[in-house]
């Protein structure tokens, strides 16, 4: 449940964006790219395990016979 | 702190080492916050722990309610430490906040992203979860998590955004095996305190 505090906190980043139009790609770009990275992580692992490779068939609905 | 053989020992066990900027951030300040009461990662974080391909803007956090004075210690623990509060410099109004039911927010200092969304439990629900927490090996982390059952019983019953409900179909996936009698058991919790009028 979203409080007063997640309001103000996309006031403070709207703010910063548009007082720092060539530095916010930056910040976000890591963040967003640290999100992909730990998905990815985590399929690397599950893979590792016991019908991990089938599970991630299943989970990500990959056709019959795709390798991973 | 972790010694150096510690945190050798932790890469071999999780085999891939995926420390980024999320996971040490979040670890890094869990690791404070376990000092003083117990903790739990909750919502989008579970998730994207989980292999979801999805943003979130922030990581939730609930921790044991606390007296004032041991917050100010935990507070002044975390700044010391390297993170600030967005909110407030001063602990004594940062624990103000958290006892109206409103969260806090801390960043690394300097820095926007990630950010940390902290708050005390509010209920007997929020309790429980703090006492069924978990560890998760497949999420790489060293966090403790609330149960797979929560998250999915939360999602399903209370949050329900198209973004939630596939979070829960996800985490479905991922564990076939949750005990589908605990996320009833809590769904229905969910009811009678979350959503009485």
């Amino acid at each position: 449940m979203k409080d007063r505090s997640h309001d103000e906190k996309i006031e403070r980043w709207a703010k910063y964006v548009k007082e720092h139009p060539n530095e916010w790609k930056k910040h976000m770009k890591l963040f967003l790219d640290a999100q992909v990275t730990k998905a990815n992580n985590f399929y690397k692992r599950l893979a590792e395990t016991e019908e991990g490779k089938n599970k991630i068939r299943y989970i990500l609905n990959y056709p019959k016979g795709k390798k991973i | 702190m972790r010694n150096v053989r510690d945190i050798v020992r932790e890469k071999i066990e999780r085999k891939v080492d995926d420390r980024n900027i999320l996971d040490r951030f979040t670890e890094d300040f869990a690791e404070i916050v376990e000092k003083y009461c117990k903790y739990i990662v909750v919502s989008g974080f579970v998730a994207i722990s989980h292999g979801r391909a999805r943003g979130t803007d922030d990581i939730d956090m609930i921790i044991e309610r606390l007296d004032r004075t041991r917050f100010v210690l935990l507070h002044n623990d975390l700044i010391n430490s390297g993170f600030e509060c967005i909110q407030t410099e001063s602990p004594e109004k940062a624990f103000d906040y958290l006892d109206e039911g409103i969260s806090l927010r801390y960043v690394s200092k300097g820095e926007f992203l990630p950010e940390m969304e902290l708050k005390f439990a509010k209920d007997e629900l929020d309790e429980y979860q703090i006492k069924k927490r978990k560890k998760y090996p497949l999420t790489g982390t060293n966090l403790y998590f609330s149960s797979i059952e929560c998250n999915i019983a939360f999602k399903e019953e209370l949050l329900k955004s198209p973004k939630d409900l596939s979070d829960a179909d996800h985490l479905r996936k991922v564990y076939p095996e949750a005990d589908e009698n605990e996320i009833t058991r809590i769904k229905l919790e969910i009811k009678r305190l979350r959503m009485k009028k």
